[in-house]
């Protein structure tokens, strides 16, 4: 099976290619903020690099969220009409799963978490592959109570500068040992997406949307001024 | 003509709160035309909120692109190009059609074309007539208020701008004002026309030796208007305050620019842009177009051609497709990009 993966969640972009289990292209672009510029051309240079076609691919991945919301939309846009159009299967692999897996031979429990300011974050816990937290908008300090409640010693931090939170991590965990993911373990990577959607089930194209895990603060607002209570999103958009 | 290829090509418009794809042949002939529109969702806020309109945009993508090509009966063996709007609009809502357009290409291995999201509505009418050269184009919409002079199909100049609110902008407003639900133009437009101009609000820059336009005083004096009345008691018809806000934009929109005809003395006039759905202000402009010496043809797109669609943005990259004009797949959304200026703009 071959796998052309795309993550545009977070500030650094990455496409990988993953052929038959064997991941043969991986490039990452940190620190940016045009993804919707550069990614096509990256995928272009993965399918040059590793001299497949797109009508070659088996599979079209992307990290389907949590992660900056516009940056989503840029990736799966882009996934979801190359599925559609070339008849491919989608997969979304959640952000936080991916930076776990960063993490994963370390034996411990994996925090992921995506700085959401104000002391909040998009955040999971993950031992191996499996959640334990389900991701979620949390406040800090609750999350740091469900991880303090949960039997593991040791617990890594991946996905995001935790430099200021720090104190406040590892006193909210006393007793625990914490650690922060460091270099290339603390970013999200197209080949960890690629990983993980090898085994995923595909997702319908016309279907997909990111999984922002938060309402737009607008609805929130209109609804506790209103009372009422949230339609179905197709609901609000009507064919003319 | 008829012995040239056809050219089909598959157009995206995602640059508000309206999603579309369209395949135009030949830049004049709609094949198919899908329009999801977001209306419902946005009058929960009274106004277009940027990041919900991503949210929906991004919802029916795939589908409508299956839906155009459907419709058109064609496959996307037929299509010759693939168009989007890249700008003016809201940058996170014109980066779903710029993706999906730019995966398009990728995948099909089509040309990509960029439009202006300004020239596809003015190039409208060429789904309507023939546009002969030079024309000129009235584009009032929610966003913009300009007179345009087109010197041939992919060369346009303004001459006449907005200096504050758009025209479709104050309506907005003053309807809130009026507690009409967004977008209020419509029922301004038909209150209007049971009113009378009883309150002689002001014309500004009417009589200025230029064609911009400046709406936001109209505003204020229209919000003070009901303000001072709440006070003191009394209630004023909603008919005749309709009717003397309509007859205040329609007068200024119309003496600019019949004086703008004058001077250029355009072969084809043109009027774009939701506003342009305005019957007050088609019926004052087909009056003193008419009363012209030597009158321009006009063409008055259609209501569904007025608004967001992705139709005029097929016929807008047809004439691109002819010169060449194509992009690559580094396409970035341009949320301000703006038409050039007339080089005798004042």
């Amino acid at each position: 099976m071959k796998i052309l993966s795309m993550s545009t969640a977070t500030s650094d972009l990455s496409v990988a290619i993953r052929q038959d289990g064997q991941l043969t292209f991986a490039k990452m672009e940190k620190n940016q903020r045009n993804h919707s510029v550069d990614l096509d051309p990256l995928i272009e240079e993965g399918l040059k690099e590793t001299g497949l076609t797109l009508k070659a691919i088996d599979r079209f991945a992307v990290a389907i969220g949590p992660g900056s919301y516009t940056g989503l939309r840029v990736g799966l846009t882009t996934a979801k009409m190359l599925a559609s159009i070339l008849g491919k299967d989608l997969v979304g692999v959640s952000t936080l799963k991916a930076l776990a897996l960063n993490c994963a031979g370390r034996n411990a429990l994996v925090v992921a978490a995506l700085d959401a300011r104000n002391q909040n974050f998009f955040a999971g816990a993950y031992r191996g592959q499996e959640a334990v937290i389900e991701d979620g908008h949390y406040a800090l300090g609750d999350l740091l109570d469900q991880i303090q409640a949960l039997p593991d010693q040791e617990v890594i931090f991946t996905g995001s500068d935790f430099t200021k939170y720090a104190d406040a991590i590892k006193e909210g965990l006393a007793g625990k040992q914490v650690t922060f993911a460091e270099g290339d373990d603390n970013l999200l990577q197209a080949g960890q997406v690629a990983l993980l959607a090898e085994k995923a089930a595909p997702i319908d194209p016309d279907q997909a949307v990111p999984n922002y895990l938060r309402r737009t603060q607008a609805e929130y607002d209109w609804q506790k001024k209103t009372g009422q209570a949230f339609e179905a999103d197709s609901a609000y958009v009507e064919e003319v | 003509m008829n012995k040239e290829k056809d050219i089909r090509i598959l157009a995206f418009e995602s640059s508000c709160d309206e999603t579309s794809t369209s395949v135009v042949k030949n830049g004049s002939e709609i094949e198919s035309l899908v329009v999801a529109t977001q209306i419902k969702s946005h009058a929960r806020f009274g106004g277009v909120v940027p990041e919900v309109a991503s949210r929906h945009h991004i919802e029916v993508i795939t589908q409508i692109t299956k839906e155009a090509l459907a419709e058109a009966k064609v496959t996307w063996d037929d299509i010759d190009a693939i168009a989007v709007t890249h700008g003016p609009g809201l940058v996170g809502a014109l980066l779903i059609g710029i993706n999906a357009a730019k995966a398009a290409s990728m995948a099909t291995g089509l040309p990509l074309i960029g439009v202006d999201h300004i020239m596809g509505h003015i190039t409208a009418a060429q789904l309507v007539d023939k546009i002969e050269y030079p024309a000129m184009a009235l584009q009032v919409s929610g966003g913009h208020t300009e007179i345009v002079l087109m010197k041939d199909p992919t060369h346009f100049e303004i001459v006449g701008d907005t200096r504050d609110d758009a025209a479709g902008e104050a309506y907005d407003k003053i309807g809130r004002v009026l507690g009409v639900n967004y977008p209020a133009g419509k029922t301004i437009d038909q209150w209007a026309h049971q009113g009378k101009d009883t309150f002689n609000f002001p014309r500004a820059m009417i009589d200025e030796d230029n064609y911009d336009f400046s709406f936001s005083g109209l505003k204020s004096a229209f919000i003070n208007t009901c303000h001072h009345a709440d006070q003191i008691g009394e209630k004023l018809d909603k008919y005749d305050l309709a009717a003397s806000f309509q007859a205040a934009v329609v007068d200024v929109l119309a003496a600019k620019t019949i004086r703008a005809i004058k001077q250029y003395q355009p072969k084809t006039f043109i009027m774009g842009g939701g506003v342009a759905a305005n019957l007050g202000l088609r019926e004052r402009m087909d009056q003193e177009i008419a009363a012209l010496a030597n009158p321009p043809k006009v063409i008055l797109p259609p209501l569904k051609l007025c608004g967001d669609n992705a139709a005029m943005i097929g016929a807008a990259a047809y004439n691109q497709y002819l010169e060449g004009d194509f992009a690559d797949l580094r396409l970035d959304a341009d949320p301000s990009m703006e038409l050039p200026y007339a080089a005798d703009y004042k």
